[in-house]
């Protein structure tokens, strides 16, 4: 009955093919990434439609949203970065729709799989890697050597950031991972506990009260982190394409 | 929380990065376990590295 790693099971709707043994299929996490990508073509197309000058509800929605994360892109990666705005934009609308979806009771999180965030942070390290090398050439490796380091330090300081640089799509997509999947663990279990008091009568009412509290408390906390890692996505996202821009430091 | 979650995944993302490579460089050349030592701490380092950046206690990698 209480099981609170349940939500995150993977169910196949429909098979599309094989490749190899490997079967194909649509699953319930494919199914909500295009109910999120859906919502988000929604709001986006559906706001600018009526192009008004005083805007209306859905369009200040679309335009706040993209205020935000071009300020985000130029703040952190200055004017140059906004070459990347379309990326970091959909990685921003897709990761915070799709959490917020994931609040919704009885839904599934796409990004509480490491496999999802996994491919997004892999896809951010990669045009970092390729553009940064198609921009600076081998000046990119200066990524590598801070300046004004003495020399006999300096193949363990390259050393280091090399191990620093790499570990940065595993941070970037643990985070997020970590924090839908802990975060909809403890929702779960809080509110199991208000179904197993509630089993012993009159006195295991009252006593649930205090459980049910906080699951209406940690729901709003959830609702904070789904936006909050979004934006902590993004803003990694900026630092690494800033990096990518001007290698030197 | 969010905090801490960012400051602890960081330092174990530089352990974990570290310790594989270290791994991989004692498969491919039979080193172990040295390989797997030395890259374990240098990925500790590099871990307390990434940890101190983005923490904003250095200012001149993450202030931009």
């Amino acid at each position: 009955m209480i099981d609170p790693i349940h939500q995150f099971n993977i169910d196949k709707i429909f098979t599309i093919g094989h490749i190899g043994n490997q079967e194909i299929a649509f699953t319930n996490s494919s199914a909500y990434m295009f109910v999120s990508v859906a919502l988000i073509s929604l709001l986006m197309i559906g706001g600018v439609a009526g192009r008004q000058l005083v805007p209306g509800r859905f369009q200040s929605m679309a335009e706040l949203s993209y205020e935000f994360v071009a300020n985000t892109i130029r703040s952190s990666a200055g004017s140059e970065g906004m070459k990347f705005f379309p990326l970091v934009f959909s990685l921003f609308m897709f990761v915070m729709v799709s959490n917020m979806i994931g609040i919704i009771p009885y839904t599934f999180t796409v990004s509480s799989h490491i496999i999802v965030t996994v491919s997004l942070a892999l896809l951010v390290f990669f045009t970092v890697l390729v553009y940064g090398f198609y921009k600076n050439g081998l000046k990119f490796f200066k990524l590598f050597v801070p300046s004004g380091v003495p020399i006999y330090i300096l193949p363990l300081v390259v050393l280091i950031e090399i191990i620093s640089f790499l570990s940065r799509p595993v941070s970037h997509s643990v985070r997020l991972f970590a924090n839908m999947l802990a975060g909809h663990i403890t929702l779960k279990v809080f509110a199991s506990f208000v179904t197993m008091l509630g089993a012993f009568g009159f006195v295991g009412w009252v006593g649930a009260i205090l459980p049910l509290g906080l699951t209406v408390a940690l729901t709003a906390l959830e609702l904070l982190v789904a936006f909050l890692q979004a934006y902590v996505f993004t803003i990694l996202t900026c630092i690494y394409i800033n990096d990518a821009i001007h290698p030197g430091h | 929380m969010a905090r801490g979650f960012r400051l602890s995944s960081e330092l174990i993302a530089g352990v974990v990065v570290g310790a594989v490579i270290g791994w991989g460089f004692d498969r491919l050349l039979s080193t172990s376990p040295w390989g797997l030592i030395v890259f374990f701490l240098l990925g500790f380092v590099a871990g307390v590295v990434n940890v101190i950046r983005s923490a904003g206690v250095s200012p001149e990698r993450t202030g931009r």
